[in-house]
């Protein structure tokens, strides 16, 4: 055992609307942690480098592999997940604070009901009206799908909101990632019947036309997905919609 | 669609259609300076002695002008700074942004120094005279001069990135191969814009 050691600062707050406050916690080093692995290292022992027995840190989690979004945090001023981020590649001290864009429920845990209220919006699912037998489905070409799945990977974590100059505590845009559901759903065979109503809940309020075109989203997307191209294909829908309508009226 | 949306698309067409023709409309006719002050001043007053200029101005220019510059100042000061992100869309996402605001300081400057100072001391038509003595005082010229360089650098900047985001935001390129197409567009248009522009301030430099 080496007598290296590992120092958090953690931006902490003791309940929602509470004033917050930094902590520090020095705990002992051990090859191959991640920032999950630490902070249930301090839940064990919660000692911060005062000497002080605090409140364990509270924090949310549950896949550990990168897939379930809930771990996400902002680790040394960059949102990410917090099980795929690893001490070794990982500048000390290390800072983690709640994501800024949503409310904090206690320390790192967030409240991020506002990006599966934004999934409602557009409608972000295939429309069924029974449980009735509908028949086979159609056929989905395998270009098709390879630009589905990786859309599909979306795990609504934050990432692409919490870096967005767009998106913040007093407006209401969608964000990149319900876009990008908008765009998924409006390709596939089924949710397709109700593409218009996915397009207006996009030209509604804080919709597609309140992104600034930062590009942010695409950088610290930690699936990869095409997020500009996304938002560049809804804004062709939008387009196409905005100029029927205008010569409907 | 509603009125958040469509007051956003008229923003973002408004900044191509008309505002950037007439920018290079503008640029375009700068190039007389360097036929001297008889052939500019010809060739400016023969534009506004048109009884459809002033027609033309307010409704391809000021109007649109003026309602991209409200809503493009307020859509920047509702911005929310992200610091840690350093990403070249990003740093082009503040400058678009900084370029407008200091390009609408400009414009002020500019029609003060070509409209209503020359009104005032009712020398109006003298467009070269008034540029190339601004240019040569000896102790504001080198404000003046600063500030033009400035204005239409924040001008050629702002027009050629807002080209890529019309582009993005109307859905014209799609991919990212086709928004890295639309990026190198836009590189030229503000390259080939400020050589021009330059070329025509060097003039009465």
């Amino acid at each position: 055992m080496s007598n290296k050691t590992i120092t958090f600062k953690i931006l902490r707050q003791d309940g929602p609307n509470q004033p917050s406050y930094w902590e520090t916690f020095v705990i002992p080093y051990l090859p191959n942690s991640n920032v999950i692995s630490c902070l249930m290292d301090i839940q064990k022992n919660p000692i911060n480098s005062e000497g002080k027995k605090v409140r364990p840190v509270v924090w949310e989690c549950n896949c550990l592999e990168e897939v379930c979004g809930t771990c996400t945090m902002v680790i040394n001023g960059k949102t990410r997940q917090s099980c795929s981020a690893l001490i070794d590649k990982l500048m000390q001290p290390i800072t983690l604070q709640p994501l800024s864009k949503f409310p904090v429920v206690r320390d790192l845990a967030v409240d991020r009901s506002r990006m599966f209220e934004a999934l409602k919006r557009v409608k972000a699912w295939v429309p069924m009206d029974g449980y009735h037998d509908l028949g086979p489905g159609d056929k989905i070409l395998p270009d098709h799908q390879g630009v589905a799945y990786k859309l599909s990977e979306c795990m609504t974590c934050g990432c692409c909101v919490e870096a967005c100059p767009q998106y913040s505590r007093d407006n209401n845009f969608l964000g990149a990632a319900a876009i990008s559901q908008a765009r998924l759903f409006n390709m596939h065979p089924t949710g397709k019947l109700i593409a218009n109503e996915r397009l207006d809940s996009l030209m509604d309020d804080g919709g597609i036309a309140a992104c600034g075109n930062a590009q942010n989203c695409v950088e610290v997307c930690p699936k990869s997905i095409p997020l500009t191209e996304s938002i560049a294909e809804m804004g062709r829908q939008s387009s196409k919609r905005f100029w029927k309508t205008l010569f409907q009226i | 669609m509603n009125s958040h949306f469509f007051a956003r698309r008229v923003h973002s067409l408004t900044g191509i259609i008309p505002v950037g023709l007439f920018l290079v409309y503008h640029l375009y006719t700068q190039l007389y300076l360097h036929q001297g002050a008889e052939k500019y001043n010809e060739h400016t007053n023969a534009f506004y002695d048109s009884p459809l200029a002033i027609w033309l101005l307010i409704i391809f220019v000021y109007i649109p002008l003026f309602y991209h510059s409200i809503l493009g100042a307020k859509l920047s000061i509702e911005a929310t700074p992200q610091p840690s992100y350093h990403y070249f869309s990003h740093l082009l996402y503040w400058l678009q942004r900084i370029s407008g605001i200091g390009v609408l300081l400009f414009i002020f400057a500019h029609l003060y120094n070509t409209k209503v100072m020359p009104l005032m001391t009712d020398t109006y038509g003298q467009h070269f005279e008034h540029l190339a003595e601004g240019f040569a005082s000896a102790e504001t010229g080198w404000l003046t001069k600063s500030v033009y360089l400035l204005g239409i650098l924040g001008a050629t900047f702002h027009f050629a990135n807002g080209i890529n985001t019309f582009c993005m935001t109307w859905g014209l390129a799609l991919t990212p191969r086709a928004q890295l197409r639309v990026r190198v567009l836009s590189i030229i248009v503000f390259v080939l814009l400020t050589a021009v522009a330059l070329y025509s301030m060097s003039a009465i430099w």
